[in-house]
């Protein structure tokens, strides 16, 4: 039990750590910089006129032709358009996001040496649990950022907030950072494998292609397999964006335990680490 | 007295290359240890290991009671690692005081114990700088300055004084000779180097590893029994005749060269305790001059008396 506080307690301070990261060094600025790039063009093309969008006919036919016409319904049952979109381009867009910025968890403090300094201090576990929470930590900050602005146009739209939007914006929040935890918790796990987060991102890109390349040669031989699909990480993605409220934390049990085995082999790869 | 290290039988190879090669020894509570080598003898791998950065192929560790790397080491067991640096994005206080609150010290507390380190290797002023902005001397004394954090009860020094200006190194020197005989048997050192008058200065006890193996895990003492010994730093060379008075000094075992107008005298203290005194009575007689006379053989000599 000490240990487990003890581990609990590391992990929260790592947290903290990379959250000061984020708002107090010229690196978390920078990330903060580019996600208010990305978000602000999304904003502007996208969420902003997004009423005429989801009744435009491209957008609409794309999303039949993904998921039907139960597909459109379910994206115009949300209280909002704008959180609609935002719900649509996120599912996309985040877990991208979250390899190129979650990739350097591990790697800068073993190549650099910190690690020593830090595994005399705490558990080789609690420096993995710690990055990977601080990584999710710092990424609902800039997802509940984002989500506070879409927030605001469509309450500005609509004339005023309402529960529901409140409501929705805390299901998208909450699905959003279930969407992101696997793909952090592959970067945890690669980025104790190699020595730069270059690298640890170049790994990711091509351990998923080729993985999902190879089950797809493996299913086209053996179909009965196909159910392997729905274990590759990311897969409820495709499953969430026709679903709409608290109905789509049904889909929350795959990326919780995608997570911890991710998690799990990257604190037996540190383990095993020479530093 | 309780055993702080220790290691048996322990071995580590690289590819082909063997590290570390049936290294067996123990160090009690209060001991200074000197780890002395050549370069590639397997000093810092044995740091590594030590410290639970690297884990042996076979063999035994134990620090404190614990196995190396285990979590109840958190705050006993600190070290500079060779080569370690610091998270360029923060500065260095900020750094020092995270690393108190992992060591389970309070925000404030982990505060003043900064204030508290920093000021030990005169870098106080340095606190909000960040490791970029240090000279490497500086980045050693921060890097040094986080091993005092807290109250470790082992300190692993990989080359304490390497990179540092002779002041600043005369400073760590002093600092660690202070820590070691004002905590006494609180806290213990083991320290690598290759500067073998530092360690002598510093060390009870010295570990001698060379090509992975411990040849002379020795105490820095300076008799074996009866037989004890000078070394005479002459001003000039000693000639043919001085050695021959020094033949007939009463109590002399042998006389052999050192280094540069040096002597290594071995005598029988039973048979002459005052040999110092008459050594010195029989140069001013006859003329010739010192620069000085060390009790015992300096740890130079007995490392390498064979060549």
């Amino acid at each position: 039990m000490p240990h487990l506080i003890t581990l609990l307690r590391h992990t929260g301070l790592y947290a903290g750590f990379e959250l000061r990261r984020l708002w107090q060094t010229r690196s978390g600025l920078m990330t903060l910089a580019a996600t208010l790039v990305i978000w602000g063009l999304l904003f502007r093309y996208a969420i902003v006129p997004a009423a005429d969008l989801i009744a435009s006919r491209g957008f609409t036919d794309f999303i039949s032709g993904l998921f039907g016409h139960n597909g459109i319904s379910q994206l115009r049952s949300w209280p909002a358009p704008e959180l609609a979109v935002y719900w649509f381009f996120s599912l996309w867009l985040l877990p991208l996001l979250s390899l190129f910025f979650t990739a350097n968890q591990l790697c800068p403090d073993i190549e650099r040496g910190t690690a020593r300094f830090l595994t005399l201090r705490s558990s080789r576990s609690s420096l993995v649990l710690g990055r990977f929470a601080g990584q999710l930590v710092v990424q609902g900050c800039l997802i509940l950022l984002t989500l506070l602005a879409t927030l605001a146009v469509a309450s500005w739209r609509a004339g005023g907030m309402t529960p529901a939007m409140l409501s929705a914006a805390l299901v998208i929040w909450l699905n959003l950072l279930l969407v992101v935890a696997p793909f952090t918790a592959i970067m945890a796990l690669f980025s104790a494998l190699v020595r730069s987060a270059k690298l640890a991102v170049s790994l990711a890109i091509i351990s998923l292609g080729l993985g999902f390349a190879l089950l797809s040669w493996f299913i086209f031989y053996f179909p009965d397999f196909l159910f392997l699909f729905s274990y590759v990480p990311g897969a409820q993605v495709i499953q969430l964006l026709p679903l709409h409220g608290w109905q789509t934390f049904k889909l929350a049990a795959l990326p919780l335990w995608q997570t911890a085995l991710l998690l799990g082999l990257a604190c037996l790869l540190l383990r095993r680490k020479a530093l | 007295m309780s055993t702080l290290i220790h290691c048996d039988n322990l071995s580590k190879r690289f590819g082909s290359k063997t590290a570390l090669a049936n290294v067996s020894f123990s160090l009690q509570q209060g001991d200074v240890a000197a780890l002395i080598g050549p370069n590639g003898a397997g000093k810092t791998t044995l740091f590594s290991i030590l410290c639970g950065y690297l884990r042996a192929d076979s063999g035994s560790v134990s620090l404190l009671g614990h196995k190396p790397g285990s979590s109840a080491l958190c705050g006993l067991l600190a070290a500079l690692p060779q080569d370690a640096q610091f998270d360029p994005a923060f500065s260095i206080g900020e750094q020092l005081d995270f690393y108190g609150r992992l060591q389970g010290l309070s925000h404030k507390a982990a505060k003043l114990e900064t204030d508290r380190v920093l000021a030990l290797v005169e870098l106080s002023a340095q606190r909000k700088h960040k490791a970029a902005a240090l000279s490497h001397g500086m980045r050693k004394r921060a890097a040094i300055a986080q091993a005092f954090i807290g109250s470790p009860r082992l300190v692993l020094l990989d080359e304490p004084t390497a990179g540092l200006d002779p002041a600043h190194a005369l400073q760590i020197r002093q600092l660690i000779s202070q820590l070691s005989s004002q905590l006494g048997s609180q806290v213990s050192f083991m320290i690598s180097s290759h500067n073998i008058f530092e360690l002598e200065q510093l060390c009870n006890k010295v570990l001698y590893l060379q090509q992975g193996q411990l040849s002379s895990p020795a105490d820095n003492k300076d008799s074996d029994g009866a037989e004890q010994y000078l070394t005479l730093l002459l001003e000039q060379q000693a000639d043919q005749p001085l050695l021959a008075l020094l033949q007939q000094l009463p109590g002399l075992i042998s006389v052999r060269p050192g280094q540069k107008n040096q002597l290594l005298l071995s005598y029988n203290s039973d048979q002459q305790p005052q040999f110092d005194l008459e050594l010195l009575q029989c140069l001013a007689a006859h003329g010739y001059r010192y620069r000085n006379l060390i009790k015992g053989q300096t740890l130079e000599q007995k490392l390498f008396s064979a060549s």
